[in-house]
């Protein structure tokens, strides 16, 4: 139990502007270490609610945007039954969008949790910064390789672009 | 200088047209070395002078009058261009990793539908195969989004890439089949550079081939963003695509200054100390870096968890002013991409800030930004306004040296040595052999030319020198009519700089011509050129005398 409030309290701690912490995985994820975490409803009631299906080893989609009367139509409460990177928030729910879709998930930024409520106020954000430095070295171009020696029949197919992930536009 | 014209040509004193006509010819050889550029060395040093104005003017309203607060809570949402900063971070905060995924996008899209922006513009090449769920379900998102009025485009190289797009049997929940046309407008996101430097001070209206007609090509991203919330998309559109060539562009006014918003994560301050002075004192004059970019943006890490940002907003009201109403241009910031931009300011900065900050001049110029000389139509009247221009500084400069050569004839400098300085200096320094005196200066311009620290204190302590000299030796007569002389240079010089001041008022405001194309009358307002140039009146003036004289018999 000690180290859990601990835990909490280091999750809590404002983080000083002057230290830059690039990478997620340096955030607290106070969303997913508080112990019976609950959505208790919107953070804004006039706005929808994105949903996303899937899971964390297939990958989410967008499945629909619903408000909260949907989920929770006689606005209580709602149990997280799974939380993931301390920003996605997993349903007791696959039917929230009319159809099953398997588990369902909102994200952090659009629902309160008893989480954000036990947490330390603070006002400051993450240091963030713009990467402007040129390398000269190819980067994850996760690039398909064709093989140099086709069959002789198969000419067609060594036309096809070779198949990579998309790219952000650089011009 | 023994040629200048202080004399009118006899018989002529009168004829204020003959006056007319010669500085009228000075002003046309000023306007001919003023776009003089054979070489292409005039580029470099105009448009360097232009990234000056703008790093030390750019956050002056005069200039540069962009908005940079959101429109306060229950206000009309203003036309504010905000970029959504796709990063790592993000990417993990939904288990996903760059490459950006197609699927990715589409869960993205409807974080942002949330934000109920007015446009929402994805800098993005679609380009590569993605499975065709992934690619239904960008669509279906989509849909719901422009179906919700908010406008959707996507960054291509050509419009044939909507193609890519397209899933045979992608249905909306009505069972319409969607397309991606009907979901996404292309537009093209070309990047345009000047030659001389690399630097991307232009926007391009449109990509097209040279061969195609003005107006035919695919509107770039801002301007379309722009046309599209706009009463009237259309003819804004052909207004905006009609320039005859192929690669024209518009200016990009800059910012020195931050965006305040990006305070909240910016580790540097979003006011930059860049001035004028900084120039004198052989201090940078431009920033070394941009950590605090001129467009509000927003770290997609921040919009996903609120812990990354919690000062948006139990209610995440701050968000909301931010982004209600706004132009949202979703860029990358990925280490290694490649994807970044040499900004006028001479920093490097995310590609999608290209598109932001031409957005910005669009919306801050009411649609109407700067556009070079060189791509307007006629152009021969934009440099007849610059004839006209300095027509008026040369006769500014005709008027000076008349009065002047009234006043003191012979004599047409008030910053020249008096007889009395030099024939006092002369002996001073006669006291030194010639080899001793030629080498200490020698040796004095040697130490100045290599430490510039010492260029600044020289020059003050030589002017200083010399006018303890003229104060100490010459007749008092004498210096008062020097004093007078020198009243008249400066009235003339304050007069010239009043005429430029309306020149570029009026070049900047109406004509719309971006800095580089006006900062050149500045170099006409000491004279120094007129005065280099006159040779071209005295040639005029016997020209003149010789066809009176033929006439005249």
């Amino acid at each position: 139990m000690r180290l859990c409030l601990l835990l909490v309290l280091v999750a809590a701690a404002p983080i000083r502007a002057d230290e830059p912490l690039p990478a997620a995985a340096a955030k607290p994820l106070a969303a997913c270490q508080t112990p019976n975490n609950r959505i208790l409803g919107p953070r804004s009631a006039d706005r929808p609610l994105p949903l996303l299906a899937g899971d964390p080893q297939h990958g989410f989609h967008a499945a629909c945007t619903v408000p909260w009367s949907t989920l929770s139509p006689r606005n209580e409460g709602l149990a997280v039954a799974e939380c993931f990177q301390g920003s996605l928030l997993r349903l007791d729910n696959s039917s929230a969008c009319g159809v099953v879709t398997g588990p369902l998930w909102v994200g952090s930024r659009w629902v309160l949790t008893s989480a954000d409520l036990n947490r330390t106020a603070s006002r400051q954000a993450t240091c963030q910064q713009l990467e402007t430095g040129a390398w000269a070295g190819t980067r994850d171009l996760n690039l398909t390789c064709i093989p140099q020696k086709k069959p002789a029949d198969s000419k067609a197919d060594s036309a096809a672009p070779a198949p990579a992930a998309p790219a952000p536009a650089g011009h | 200088m023994s040629t200048l014209p202080t004399a009118p040509p006899p018989g002529s004193d009168a004829r204020l047209p003959g006056a007319l006509l010669r500085s009228l010819l000075l002003a046309a050889v000023a306007l001919f070395f003023l776009n003089f550029n054979i070489l292409g060395t005039a580029s470099p040093s105009k448009r360097f002078s232009q990234d000056l104005v703008y790093a030390w003017f750019g956050n002056e309203a005069w200039l540069y009058p962009r908005p940079t607060q959101p429109a306060p809570p229950g206000a009309a949402p203003g036309r504010k261009v905000v970029v959504v900063m796709l990063n790592e971070p993000a990417l993990a905060l939904r288990g996903a990793r760059w490459p950006v995924p197609v699927q990715f996008h589409a869960q993205f899209l409807a974080e942002l539908e949330v934000l109920k922006p007015r446009s929402i513009f994805l800098d993005f090449l679609l380009l590569d195969p993605a499975p065709p769920e992934d690619r239904c379900e960008l669509l279906q998102v989509g849909e719901r989004l422009r179906a919700g009025g908010i406008s959707l485009y996507l960054a291509v190289t050509e419009p044939a890439d909507l193609a890519l797009l397209e899933v045979a049997g992608c249905k909306n929940p009505q069972g319409a089949p969607i397309h991606a046309a009907q979901v996404f407008t292309p537009v093209a996101v070309q990047r345009q550079a000047d030659n001389s430097d690399f630097v991307s001070r232009r926007y391009p209206f449109e990509q097209r081939a040279a061969s195609e007609a003005a107006g035919s090509g695919l509107p770039s991203a801002a301007v379309r963003m722009y046309c599209d919330a706009t009463a009237a998309p259309a003819p804004c559109l052909a207004r905006l695509t009609s320039y005859a060539a192929p690669d024209a562009g518009f200016d990009l006014a800059w910012s020195p200054d931050g965006d305040p918003f990006n305070r909240r994560w910016s580790n540097a301050p979003c006011t930059p100390d860049i001035s004028p002075a900084r120039a004198i004192f052989n201090e940078p004059v431009l920033p070394r870096e941009s950590p605090c970019p001129p467009v509000a943006t927003l770290f997609a890490d921040a919009l996903l968890s609120p812990d990354i940002d919690p000062a948006l907003g139990l209610d995440n009201q701050t968000l909301f002013d931010l982004a209600q109403g706004s132009f949202l241009l979703v860029g990358g910031n990925f280490r290694g991409s490649g994807d970044l931009v040499t900004t006028p300011l001479h920093t490097l900065l995310p590609g999608i800030y290209y598109h932001g900050v031409a957005l910005q001049n669009l919306i801050s110029f009411d649609g109407r930004p700067k556009v070079r000389k060189e791509f307007r139509a006629p152009k021969i009247l934009f440099y007849l306004y610059d004839l006209m221009v300095l027509w008026v500084l040369a006769a500014i400069f005709m008027w000076r040296q008349r009065v002047l050569a009234r006043s003191r004839p012979g004599e047409h400098s008030p910053f020249e040595l008096s007889a009395a300085a030099r024939a006092w200096l002369a002996p001073f320094i006669a006291r030194y052999p010639t080899p001793v005196w030629i080498l200490g200066a020698v040796l004095l311009l040697l130490l100045m030319a290599t430490f510039r620290s010492l260029q600044l204190i020289a020059v003050a302590a030589i002017v200083v020198l010399l006018i303890v000299v003229e104060l100490r030796v010459t007749p008092s007569a004498e210096r008062h009519e020097r004093l007078r002389a020198l009243w008249l240079y400066l009235g003339a010089m304050a007069l010239s700089l009043a005429v430029i001041g309306v020149a570029i008022w009026v070049g900047y405001a109406w004509l719309r011509l971006p800095p580089g194309d006006w900062l050149g009358y500045l170099s006409f307002v000491a004279f120094g050129f007129f005065v280099a140039h006159a040779a071209i009146l005295e040639f005029g003036r016997r020209v003149d005398e010789l066809h009176v004289a033929r006439h005249t018999g």
